[in-house]
């Protein structure tokens, strides 16, 4: 697989290079970094870890007038993975109406869109990781966007179909940790396999409503109103009926940014998401599930940034989510986790001496945790040094 | 019976004399990418065209964000006037989020004679904002005629009938500049042959119109932001050349020139390169002026 990747990437530049007039844009993202954990009893407690460099490779141009493709394709740890593929209808569809699709990070909130180099802290937000999974949401469907009709300021409807999967936390990088983690499957926690949910095809909907306020030439808001739901999967349960498990995300987002001229600018930003679900037990020497309440869960972050001098920022984050940050996902996921919660405060440090094309961040993160049955674990703080470099044309920062 | 037909006969011509007149004393709809493009059309389509612009006058036009506020600017327009050779290369992705299809897009810079086109490949060693040549012809304000010439046929072709319209306000406004060229000529003759440096590189067509020679940018690359080692540098070339004045667009920091100021004792000249780029530069031509009086005044 990833030698086909490699001569797929080398037939590209070949293209790249040979046509000269109808080139798509091509930019190469590296990041490397550095990790230091602080937390007792680590065998690594204060030594550094060199993680492996990922690399992502943008692509993307006009089809024609109307449409646009993009697809980034993403090395990490050894192998490759298309991040994302998909094509996008700009005009000409009616009602002003824009079509996406493909696989691609939904617009379930302002932060998901944003690849992970390009937002100044360095780990993504707590709630994300647990509700998202560690890749964001990154889903196969489509993507219907409308504008509305309001007259004094910009907002939008968007509307998708999607496959489900990274709703149901499958796919991405985490299928070879999966894969990890059932090689080290000890032989009692066999049976534990059998108790998956079964597949269902039913798509995930979800949708947003977004409004942009300009409040000055200097100062922009921007409100955004997020929800989806589908279904998880179908469960055999112990009465011998199957059950559809059922999830509703609700979300609520606000970006607030003052850049009164090109050398700074204050950026003010958070996002809450509360998530409803169906949750099935499993009980001790029973041969299907047991239904039990639904849940009501939520997490979410609020952050500031501050850039300086132009080439300067630094931040804050609190972060806050349902869940054990770093858990294994059993049956029903992270996110049925309504008894223990992790809260988390990080801060930042970024350099970036020209423009995009070199970005060098110090980080930290405080993980605090709190279980349901009293069990005391220790805070953990780690230290991360990421250098990101960015080859390719010039591009217009989106608000 | 009878009333209530010339009733609804009058309703009726009043409403054919709506889209009528909708119709053929419409304005059109331009959205220009600066203020100085912005400006020209308000000379040439006054009361028959509804504009507005992008990028504000106090900000660097190179760098605009994505904002879903200019989308909607975009959103009627009919007319999209762009300054082009890369300047704005965040007008695209406006112009794809306004989702408007109608939009004919008009680069000014096709009349123009164009300068620093790189020689060979473009790389981002050599800074990479400038890769199609040097876009900030608008400050040669011969330039500023042929942009007027493009802008004018462009609204002749969308709202042939308001030609007379159009060309006559051209024309006032074309005679307005040259009595002001043959003005600034003669303000800027002293200038000519004199050393100046300048922060970023906007001013090649000015300097090559009134023969003044470039002896260094405070940028060491278009772009990118001064350094000491490049400080240092300028501080040997002020002495070298006698320059004895820095030009900077008003939306840099002038912490670098001060600080070449206060080793050479050259004087720091801050202009606005754009319209309401400063309080009371609301035209063109009052911004030429402001330039040229600042810069042959205090040569
Ligand atoms: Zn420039």
């Amino acid at each position: 697989m990833s030698k086909q990747t490699a001569v797929f990437l080398l037939l590209l530049f070949n293209i790249n290079f040979a046509q000269s007039n109808v080139n798509p844009d091509i930019s190469l993202i590296g990041t490397f970094n550095t990790t230091t954990n602080f937390n007792e009893g680590s065998p690594y407690k204060g030594k550094i870890n060199f993680e492996d460099p990922s690399l992502e490779m943008f692509i993307n141009g006009y089809l024609n007038p109307y449409a646009k493709a993009s697809a980034n394709i993403a090395y990490h740890e050894g192998s490759f993975a298309a991040e994302e593929i998909y094509f996008e209808i700009l005009r000409g569809l009616p009602l002003d109406m824009q079509l996406k699709g493909g696989k691609h990070l939904l617009g379930f909130g302002k932060i998901n869109t944003v690849h992970g180099h390009a937002w100044p802290f360095t780990e993504r937000p707590l709630a994300h990781r647990i509700y998202f999974g560690e890749e964001g949401l990154n889903d196969i469907g489509f993507n219907l966007s409308f504008i509305l009709p309001t007259e004094n300021f910009f907002s939008s409807f968007d509307i998708g179909l999607y496959k489900g999967d990274s709703f149901r936390g499958i796919g991405g990088h985490e299928h070879g940790q999966e894969e990890i983690h059932e090689d080290e499957i000890h032989e009692g926690e066999e049976a534990h396999e059998e108790f998956e949910l079964n597949e269902t095809n039913s798509p995930v909907i979800s949708a947003r409503l977004g409004a942009f306020f300009g409040l000055s030439d200097y100062s922009n808001l921007e409100i955004g109103l997020n929800g989806a739901a589908g279904t998880l999967g179908k469960a055999g349960l112990d009465n011998g009926l199957i059950k559809n498990v059922n999830f509703i995300y609700g979300g609520i987002d606000f970006k607030y940014k003052y850049k009164p001229d090109t050398y700074k600018s204050l950026t003010i930003q958070t996002e809450a998401l509360l998530n409803h679900r169906d949750i099935i037990n499993e009980l001790e020497g029973a041969e299907h599930f047991v239904l039990g309440d639904a849940i009501n869960t939520y997490g979410g972050f609020i952050f500031f940034d501050y850039q300086f001098n132009k080439v300067f920022s630094f931040g804050l984050k609190y972060d806050f989510t349902y869940g054990i940050i770093g858990s294994e996902r059993g049956i029903n996921s992270l996110a049925n986790d309504a008894g223990n919660k992790t809260s988390g405060i990080s801060g930042w440090f970024g350099y970036y001496p020209v423009e995009e094309t070199l970005a060098i961040r110090i980080g930290a993160e405080r993980l605090m945790f709190d279980y349901e049955d009293g069990t005391i674990r220790d805070d953990e703080t780690m230290f991360k040094m990421q250098m990101i470099f960015s080859l390719g044309p010039h591009k217009a920062h989106p608000f | 019976m009878d009333k209530e037909k010339i009733k609804m006969k009058n309703i009726l011509v009043i409403l054919l004399l709506l889209v009528f007149t909708s119709m053929n004393f419409g304005q059109v709809k331009v959205v220009a990418t600066t203020s100085v493009i912005y400006d020209l059309v308000k000379e040439i389509g006054k009361d028959k065209v509804e504009a507005d612009y992008i990028c504000r006058g106090d900000q660097d036009p190179h760098y605009v964000e994505i904002l879903p506020s200019y989308m909607l600017k975009l959103r009627k327009a009919e007319l999209f006037f762009k300054i082009g050779l890369g300047l704005e290369i965040w007008a695209q992705q406006l112009i794809d989020g306004s989702r408007n299809d109608n939009l004919k897009i008009i680069d000014l810079s096709n009349g123009i004679e164009k300068k620093e086109i790189p020689a060979g490949k473009v790389d981002a060693s050599q800074g990479d904002i400038h890769p199609y040549g040097n876009p900030h012809y608008w400050l040669d304000p011969y330039n500023a005629k042929i942009m007027a010439a493009e802008i004018l046929e462009a609204l002749l072709a969308k709202s042939p009938e308001n030609s007379e319209y159009f060309k006559k306000n051209y024309q006032n406004y074309i005679s307005t500049l040259d009595k002001k060229l043959i003005e600034w000529n003669s303000k800027m003759k002293k200038a000519e042959g004199r050393s100046i440096v300048f922060f970023h590189a906007s001013w090649i067509y000015f300097a090559e119109r009134y023969g003044l020679k470039i002896s260094g940018y405070v940028e060491p690359k278009p772009g990118i932001p001064p350094t000491p080692s490049h400080n240092a540098e300028l501080y040997n070339i002020i002495k070298k050349s006698g320059a004895n004045v820095i030009v900077m667009e008003n939306y840099y920091s002038d912490k670098a020139p001060n600080q070449i100021a206060s080793q050479t004792g050259i004087k720091v000249i801050k202009v606005p390169i754009a319209v309401f780029g400063m309080e009371g530069i609301d035209s063109y031509i009052k911004m030429m002026d402001y330039i040229i009086n600042n810069i042959s005044g205090n040569l």
